[in-house]
């Protein structure tokens, strides 16, 4: 079956099989690896996208169910060359070590943001408790998604 | 290869249950496509019912609230009307899964998945909701707590979608309170829960309490003896403290990969301290 | 004559150098490489954790649209036999199985979808044995045998320093401590996988997502009868390893598939569920200490018996063992200690290497031990353990003389000191109706690289490029950790460049040299140390050259700037891309091997540990837990904690703090919620919904304070402190626990099941107001 979305941004049109996994579609048919799978169960929050400016877990997601919809994955966010305020923040931050959870976290808050953009700490540790991450203890996470709101509230850091 | 469609009127979707009797409905996917991949149903066909014009739709009237059955978790938490007043419902979907997956998991979805650990239904077991179960040219009625049979089991019959639910508003003030026991703080199945609503009298006595426990039965234990026992009974730790015989009475927990019959007997006692306002 | 401090020297905390790439998703990690051509690998398991095996019926599988080749043991060619140090695991079971997960037949197919079709269709008859699923049980008098030995115990061993039962007997105070500890899975997000191929002229080459790459091709050389020198193995950046990619995981049952694909690539990438079975788990072990102390609280002597499960194959079960003995102690003075160890087979999931393995175990006996030992004494617990810690110089409890750096005394020091800590009693008694608190504080140390035995060796280089800029070749894998991220730390200083300049290339067997494996705390340490000299010499070599074509006579006079090289007295200079294309490719490069120094001590009883005992460098950490006990659930919620921590030198603050919020967020998995349930060989919590990992709202803000000593034989001083923070948790909430409700539960994790029953065993909680 033919499916039509956009891409970050961009429309794409592609022939799956209809019960082919978003994240593979991703992955795989389309080559942006930067969603991850971590369980494929949606316990772990890795393979987070945005779907309609919405988190939602692209390992329980169809393919058929992305038609018509706003995709964005971490790539569509930002570039090394350009990044969003929440990649620079996690960089300065610390808020990255082996970085698997990393673009779903940050999608998870980019999520966040949008519907809260002064969250407090804890506001913060709730909205990214859907993604699972084994290195970090989300200490710097935490902050770095603190500082990237001020940031982009305007607040001098 | 398993077929999927995404009908987007009732009748496209009639059409397509007639066509395919053996396909499996989904809506948000969460239990569902979990359930696939386990291997626990090996489903030829699903029909997806994310498109489904009007039925994610969320109306107040002067009674109660018509929440559709594709209506997610946190577009429900949103809504001023539902959180204003029937807050034990937004308390309930609040703690389903993470974020990401109260975004896609839907009312409809979490009825119709019949966990003994849903979250939504002891809460909707309490404001006393219906299901409307809808089919090619008729519709039907069912309160919540007979249309759930037991585990994975629901009265939903061939030909039927589940397509909203009818909470009515409560009669007056009432203490309203969901509370769900855990492993962990957050995406977390509920290994107890409770869901309360305790109205008093002027002289701070029950006049009603309603109070539904999940996770301790094969369905939402919801007990007529217990909840005569406490009308009329002032409103202290006493009252709840002198109904546990019959709290350990009504539930019928199971020993299982998450807790054990004793820690959910134990744990049920004090949430309904905890819950009512009353610590232990 | 000042030099500009580049933007990242040692102590600054920059930012990790691979952090925008991962943030960006560009960074790829082994599981995101695909190929054209590409065909997938999977195995069947035995799903039997000890039986016969029957027959095997593939004929389905083998007629199945999509399924490329079917292969069983027949089809294995060497030995079929992979292990680290013992080669006790077959790559395809050959007769017998001896773990639910023991792979019967590999699969290679077009699809994954043709792939999993194929193996449900594949049927294995196994006549099932009968199973020995405890160290107890498989050491009983004629229980059945995991293995082709005489017994199921892999190795028993007895340290022994002074006369401890003597001791134990004049002692004025002693208390006995028994506990048991759970398996625990790595949870690694990025689970065991790796893509392979057959080249053109028969070599094999693999990026797979290891922890020792150099190690691997001897591994898959040994099982298979293939040339380790024509098997190359890139290893990329890891979605996390704590130890459960170190040795083979993929790697074997990928180049066997990769002989049978025609030269077609080759993916393999184990599913969550396969993930806890397949791979290695920590060793669960159970313990017994007796403690004794004189009446002012000096330890006299200790003994103890612990028993490590390591499941049906050894992997690096003797070393684990072997580690956990020599840390059974804690990091004090100890007379006298009789240490006594079993490790033994069983049928359960194999336990392999696990951060801070064996560790972690006795850590939460003997600090829980401790903390009895207080409280008989009437001792505050912080004292007791400020009064027994090491100091530099002391014999520790193995007969080992600490002549390295020891900063133990100063960690504790710095809890004593801490505000929250003086403020506890206060603290406690404001706690609201519906929670007891409690304060618990654990003093831990965990060793640094390989022990005796096994040289901890690594092999540095570095090369200018054409262009002028530095690539270092790493020999160890970076799992997140940052160790790649050090070495591009320690290059700019030692080399005087900046970020932009020095790049790192993530170890591949064809271009770096082995430098062993990203584990044991000493990926920075060993490979930091041999960079360091590599990079003097390649600072001296280009001064050298650089002077040649400046025609200066004394090259003191030269400087290596970032990106040029500066004659002092005149000011003249050549930018470095001038000075690369006058070297020869090979002058250009330079290599040095550093090997970790070893502790030179006779240790008594240490003779059958062939490696890893003892060790002569370690880093110490004094962690201290608040915690909420609630009195409706059981839960218990850490609130604040603590841990102060001697790395020696710190290279780079955040990544200090990384690794310690990350040890501890570890430790508190292991504490509260992990345990994987073993049952009758099988794992009943084998996925994330079941094994419960904490989330952002489980975990509290984790203070991390550095006490800074000086581990002069490390690069700019440092020690490796990726494990030590695992050791602290679990003893600091047991003791948290205690002092919050008197509950002290024999094992862990300490759930809060365990805790709600224990407290309305112990008491009515409806009579206590």
């Amino acid at each position: 079956m033919i499916v039509e979305f956009s891409l970050n941004g961009q429309a794409v049109r592609e022939d799956v099989a209809p019960d082919m996994r978003a994240v593979d579609l991703l992955r795989e048919r389309l080559g942006l690896s930067g969603t991850k799978e971590g369980c494929g169960s949606g316990e772990c929050g890795a393979c987070t996208i945005l779907v309609d400016g919405h988190s939602r877990l692209s390992c329980l997601m169809l393919a058929a169910q992305l038609e018509g919809r706003n995709v964005i994955t971490i790539e569509g966010l930002g570039t090394e060359k350009a990044p969003h305020t929440l990649q620079e923040a996690f960089t300065t931050h610390g808020a990255v070590q082996c970085g698997y959870c990393t673009p779903g976290m940050i999608l998870s808050a980019a999520d966040l943001l949008a519907a809260k953009p002064a969250p407090t700490r804890d506001d913060i540790r709730k909205g990214i408790a859907g993604n699972i991450c084994r290195c970090t203890g989300y200490v710097n996470i935490v902050e770095a998604i603190y500082q990237a709101s001020r940031s982009l509230r305007g607040e001098k850091p | 290869m398993t077929e999927v469609y995404m009908p987007q009127t009732p009748e496209a979707l009639w059409e397509m249950m007639d066509a395919r009797p053996d396909a499996v409905l989904y809506a948000g996917g969460t239990d569902v496509l979990v359930h696939r991949r386990a291997g626990l149903i090996q489903p030829r066909c699903l029909i997806c019912l994310e498109r489904m014009q009007g039925w994610d739709a969320i109306q107040e009237e002067p009674e109660g609230v018509w929440i559709g059955a594709l209506a997610t978790h946190s577009r429900i938490a949103e809504h001023e009307g539902i959180s204003k007043r029937i807050p034990v419902l937004v308390q309930a979907v609040s703690s389903i899964g993470s974020v990401q997956i109260r975004h896609m998991g839907t009312l409809g979805g979490n009825i119709c998945t019949a966990s003994p650990a849903g979250d939504s239904l002891p809460a909707l077991t309490v404001l006393e909701a219906e299901v409307e179960l809808a089919r090619r040219g008729s519709v039907r009625r069912v309160p919540v707590e007979q249309f759930i049979n037991g585990p994975g089991k629901t009265d939903r019959k061939a030909g039927e979608a589940l397509s909203r639910i009818w909470v009515p508003w409560p009669k007056g003030p009432a203490i309203s309170r969901y509370c769900k026991v855990g492993r962990r703080q957050a995406m977390a199945c509920a290994v107890v829960s409770l869901a309360a609503m305790v109205s008093l009298t002027q002289d701070n006595r029950i006049s009603e309490a309603r109070l539904a426990w999940g996770s301790v039965g094969p369905r939402v234990v919801r007990d007529g003896r217990l909840e005569g026992a406490l009308a009329g009974k002032p409103y202290n730790s006493r009252s709840f403290q002198a109904v546990f015989p019959l709290v350990e009475e009504a539930i019928s927990p199971i020993d299982d990969i998450r807790a054990s019959a004793a820690y959910r007997i134990a744990a049920s006692k004090n949430l309904l301290l905890h819950v009512c306002g009353q610590g232990p | 004559m000042l030099l500009k401090q580049p933007p990242s020297g040692i102590g600054v905390s920059a930012p990790r150098t691979d952090a925008m790439a991962k943030a960006t998703g560009t960074e790829k990690y082994a599981s995101d490489h695909y190929m054209e051509n590409m065909l997938w690998a999977g195995v069947k398991r035995a799903g039997v954790p000890h039986g016969r095996i029957g027959s095997v019926d593939v004929s389905a599988a083998n007629g199945l649209d999509g399924v490329f080749a079917v292969l069983t043991a027949k089809d294995v060619p060497g030995t079929n036999r992979q292990g680290i140090t013992h080669k006790d695991q077959p790559v395809i079971a050959e007769d017998k199985v001896r773990c639910v997960a023991d792979p019967v037949v590999l699969v290679i197919a077009e699809t994954r979808e043709a792939l999993a079709e194929a193996l449900s269709l594949i049927s294995v008859d196994i006549e099932p044995l009968p199973l020995v699923l405890s160290p107890q049980q498989a050491m009983a008098q004629g229980a059945p045998l995991v293995h082709d030995r005489e017994s199921n115990v892999l190795k028993h061993v007895v340290v022994r320093k002074g006369d401890a039962e003597a001791a134990l007997a004049q002692c004025d105070v002693v208390v006995d401590f028994e506990y048991a500890t759970p398996v625990q899975d790595h949870a690694f997000l990025e689970t065991q996988n790796g893509l392979a191929w057959q080249e053109s002229d028969g070599a094999l080459t693999m990026v797979v997502s290891t922890q020792a790459p150099f190690r691997d091709r001897f591994e898959i050389g040994h099982a298979l009868g293939l040339n380790p020198g024509r098997i190359r193995v890139q290893a990329p950046y890891m979605g996390g390893g704590f130890g459960g990619k170190d040795g083979a995981t993929v790697q074997c049952l990928l180049a066997l598939a990769a002989l049978h694909s025609h030269g077609r690539p080759v993916k393999m990438w184990w599913s969550r569920e396969e993930s806890f079975i397949g791979g290695t788990t920590r060793h669960a072990a159970t313990m017994r200490y007796r403690l004794g102390a004189n009446r002012d609280g000096a330890l006299q002597a200790l003994t103890c018996r612990v028993d490590y499960d390591t499941g049906a194959y050894a992997h690096l079960g003797v070393e684990v063992m072997a580690l956990g003995l020599e840390h059974a102690t804690g990091p004090y003075r100890v007379a006298h200690t009789r240490l006594e160890g079993n490790c033994v087979y069983t049928n359960n999931v194999t336990a392999g290497a696990m951060r801070a393995f064996g560790v972690c175990q006795v850590a939460a006996g003997i600090e829980q031990a401790m903390d009895l030992l207080a409280d008989k004494l009437g001792m505050d617990p912080l004292e007791l353990r400020q009064k027994n810690a090491l100091h530099r110089g002391d014999v520790n409890a193995v007969g080992v003389t600490m002549t390295h750096s020891t900063g133990i005394a100063a960690c504790l020091d710095t809890v004593a000191g801490d505000a929250a800590w003086q403020g506890r009693r206060q603290w406690k008694q404001k706690a609201g109706p519906d929670v007891f608190r409690g304060v618990g504080v654990a003093a831990v140390f965990n060793a640094m690289g390989y022990g005796r035995g096994l040289s901890d060796a690594a092999v540095a280089k570095v090369r200018l490029s054409e262009t002028g800029d530095f690539i270092i070749y790493s020999g160890v894998a970076d799992m997140g950790q940052g160790n790649a991220a050090a070495y591009a730390q320690i290059a700019c200083e030692v080399l005087c460049q900046e970020n932009a300049s020095v790049r790192v290339v993530q170890p591949d067997t064809a271009q770096g040299n082995p430098s062993g494996s990203s584990s044991a705390g000493r990926t920075t340490y060993t490979y930091g140390k041999a960079l360091v000299h590599a990079c003097r010499e390649m600072a001296r070599r280009l001064i050298s050259r650089a002077a040649m074509a400046l025609m200066v006579d004394d090259e003191r006079e030269m400087a290596l700037l970032p990106g040029r090289i500066r004659h002092l007295p005149t000011g003249r200079e050549m930018p470095l891309s001038a000075v690369a294309p006058i070297l020869h490719p090979d002058d250009r490069t330079c290599i040095h091997q550093f090997q970790m120094p070893v502790a030179l001590d006779t240790v008594e009883g240490g003779n059958p540990f062939g490696i890893g005992f003892p060790h002569l460098l370690f880093s110490f950490a004094a962690h201290a837990a608040w915690v909420e006990v609630s009195r409706i659930t059981g839960h218990v919620r850490v609130v604040d904690y603590l841990a102060a921590t001697d790395g020696g030198r710190v290279l780079n603050p955040q990544n200090f703090d990384q690794q310690v919020h990350g040890a501890v967020a570890q430790g508190l998995g292991y504490a509260l919620f992990e345990d994987p349930m073993p049952e009758n060989g099988m794992f009943r919590a084998h996925d994330f919904s079941t094994y419960i990992l904490p989330t952002a709202m489980d975990v509290p803000p984790i203070r991390s304070v550095a006490l800074e000593t000086d581990e002069s034989s490390g690069p700019f001083g440092m020690k490796g402190i990726g494990e030590v923070g695992m050791n602290g948790p679990l003893p600091a909430v047991a003791n948290a626990i205690a002092d919050a409700c008197g509950i002290r539960i024999p094992s862990a994790p300490l759930t809060a099941e365990k805790v709600l029953l224990a407290m309305v065993g112990t008491q009515s909680l409806q009579a206590r107001k």
